[in-house]
């Protein structure tokens, strides 16, 4: 009797747990559409000036502007392209450097005062993620003028957060008795560095500066906008003339760059691990 | 057995190294090769070698000399403030037509469960690489001069960046699922779609959920600059004073950025976290 009695009683309270979840399920999906429903009113429906777009032979239209390729840029692109290839990889190298003494302050177990360096370690990388490359390209132009060097500046500064990030968790990570090991046999503080903890931390490292180096492909091809060269200049450049088919050609170089890139990266990933 | 009883064929070195000869000299080569790239595209881009170390001591100079005591006043003006709401606003719904556009192409190119391994799977592949090879400033530009200035560009351009960042993520997600449950559902007779729904779909139901949600982070992070193409948002206040060389308030505007982009990332955490803890 009691026997079933506490059955039934089990029974009722998995329901009860059942429908009080489906209750707050329902509810995170109801506050979810009223929210979306609120900013679709907000940008689409207020702010757009439809009449201004033209209907959908008016977005035609000013699409198909794109399509007319301008095949006498071809040459003007090989240049700009080497230049933004170029800019990534010193980008991602000096990001690299800057980002070691970054993640040695970051890293819990290794930093030199857990009190005052190490959360100064974790700003920097979290000032240098949350500051986006256009802007970081903007301080460096008025700083150093145009030219490459802002361009790689930004981008160096805008990898940090992301390599010394991974590289600090990486350290904290690692496994302590190699590093003891060296220290037992009279290994100095550079010798535990390098052979206890480098190789720990290497593959995981290589990997990281790949993955970024692979984005920071795509960041240099818009450094050009705000006046760091590269293919972002010469896009600024078409559009400004309103040449739409350039246009599309330099979009076409970027894609090609990309594609590059990331064949480039998968190997050398591959080579790496 | 014989492993164990070998003796080492060759005699040990008297000095240890890392890396033996062979090793030790492709090594050295790809890293003279590197660092030769590095010092000639140096050249060829004509930086000031100087002058690059030098910017970083400037640096500190520059932010102290002309952002310096920022002008908090203007970041709480109720003008700005909207501006932020709109930003709030643009990531989100980009992130949420991103999130659901990216659905089927990373099923597409999910090489494991693609419906078509010959022609679907390049061409999702193709969608994903795309979308994300073009910087979403680049998005903006072209929106902006298809659709006019405002925030209907900004959301374009932010879905077309989140479809290309949450498209690789989800498909890399899908490629790495359990394929049993896959291979029962085959067996037995179920097609493409099926498969999908019931057999990779709970598998990764939690992941797709926290991707989501970090996708609209980065978004956000997107979004805060949509505007100084003319995608409406906070960065249009930023180009007007970007060229209006009104240093103290791009200061402000920066910080200000720089505070929501952290508050974004806690709450992003937190919701991922509770998102991990109800699986």
């Amino acid at each position: 009797m009691s026997a079933t009695d506490s059955l039934a009683g089990s029974l009722n309270l998995q329901t009860g747990l059942r429908r009080k979840r489906q209750l707050r399920l329902a509810l995170i999906w109801g506050l979810f559409i009223l929210f979306t429903a609120w900013c679709v009113n907000g940008t689409i429906i207020e702010d757009t000036d439809w009449s201004r777009i033209g209907g959908r032979s008016g977005v035609l239209a000013s699409f198909g502007r794109y399509i007319q390729l301008d095949l006498g840029l071809v040459s003007e692109l090989i240049l700009p392209t080497i230049e933004t290839f170029m800019m990534a990889c010193v980008g991602t190298v000096l990001g690299c450097f800057f980002s070691l003494p970054v993640a040695w302050l970051g890293a819990a177990n290794v930093t030199p005062s857990r009190h005052i360096l190490y959360p100064v370690g974790r700003f920097l990388m979290v000032l240098s993620r949350s500051v986006h490359e256009i802007v970081w390209a903007l301080i460096f132009v008025s700083a150093v003028g145009l030219g490459a060097l802002p361009g790689i500046l930004a981008i160096a500064m805008r990898s940090v957060g992301f390599i010394s990030k991974i590289t600090a968790e990486a350290i904290e990570n690692i496994d302590a008795k190699p590093v003891e090991a060296i220290r037992a046999v009279g290994g100095n503080q550079f010798q535990v560095m390098y052979y206890g903890i480098l190789p720990q931390i290497y593959p995981v490292v290589l990997a990281t500066v790949i993955f970024e180096w692979d984005i920071n492909i795509r960041r240099s091809a818009v450094m050009g906008l705000v006046g760091a060269g590269g293919l972002g200049l010469l896009f600024f450049r078409q559009m400004n003339s309103f040449n739409y088919g350039g246009v599309t050609m330099v979009i076409l170089a970027i894609l090609l760059l990309i594609v590059l890139g990331e064949v480039i990266s998968h190997y050398l990933r591959k080579a790496v691990i | 057995m014989t492993e164990l009883t070998k003796t080492p064929s060759t005699p040990v070195a008297e000095t240890w190294s890392r890396y033996r000869f062979p090793g030790s000299l492709y090594r050295f080569g790809s890293l003279l090769g590197v660092l030769v790239f590095l010092v000639y595209s140096l050249h060829f881009l004509n930086v000031d070698i100087p002058l690059l170390f030098g910017a970083l001591g400037g640096l500190v100079g520059v932010v102290a000399e002309r952002y310096y005591p920022p002008d908090l006043a203007y970041v709480t003006d109720p003008g700005y403030l909207a501006t932020v709401v709109d930003t709030l606003q643009m990531s989100f719904l980009g992130a949420i037509a991103g999130v659901f556009l990216s659905i089927p192409l990373a099923w597409f190119s999910a090489f494991n469960v693609s419906p078509n391994q010959r022609l679907l799977f390049p061409l999702g592949r193709f969608g994903v690489i795309s979308c994300r090879a073009i910087h979403e400033t680049i998005w903006t530009i072209l929106f902006v001069s298809i659709l006019g200035f405002g925030m209907l560009a900004g959301v374009s351009a932010l879905t077309m960046f989140c479809v290309g960042f949450a498209g690789k993520l989800f498909s890399d997600e899908i490629e790495a699922v359990d394929m049993g449950p896959v291979d029962a559902m085959r067996a037995a007779g179920a097609n493409p779609f099926q498969v999908f729904v019931f057999a990779v779909v709970p598998q990764v139901r939690v992941a797709f959920t926290g991707i989501a949600i970090y996708t609209w982070d980065v978004a956000f992070r997107a979004a805060t600059v949509v505007g100084f193409f003319g995608g409406g948002g906070m960065g249009w206040y930023l180009k007007r004073n970007v060229q209006q060389l009104e240093n103290l308030r791009v200061g402000a505007i920066i910080l200000s950025i720089i505070a929501m982009v952290l508050i974004a990332e806690f709450i992003s955490g937190w919701l991922r976290k509770v998102v991990n803890r109800a699986k």
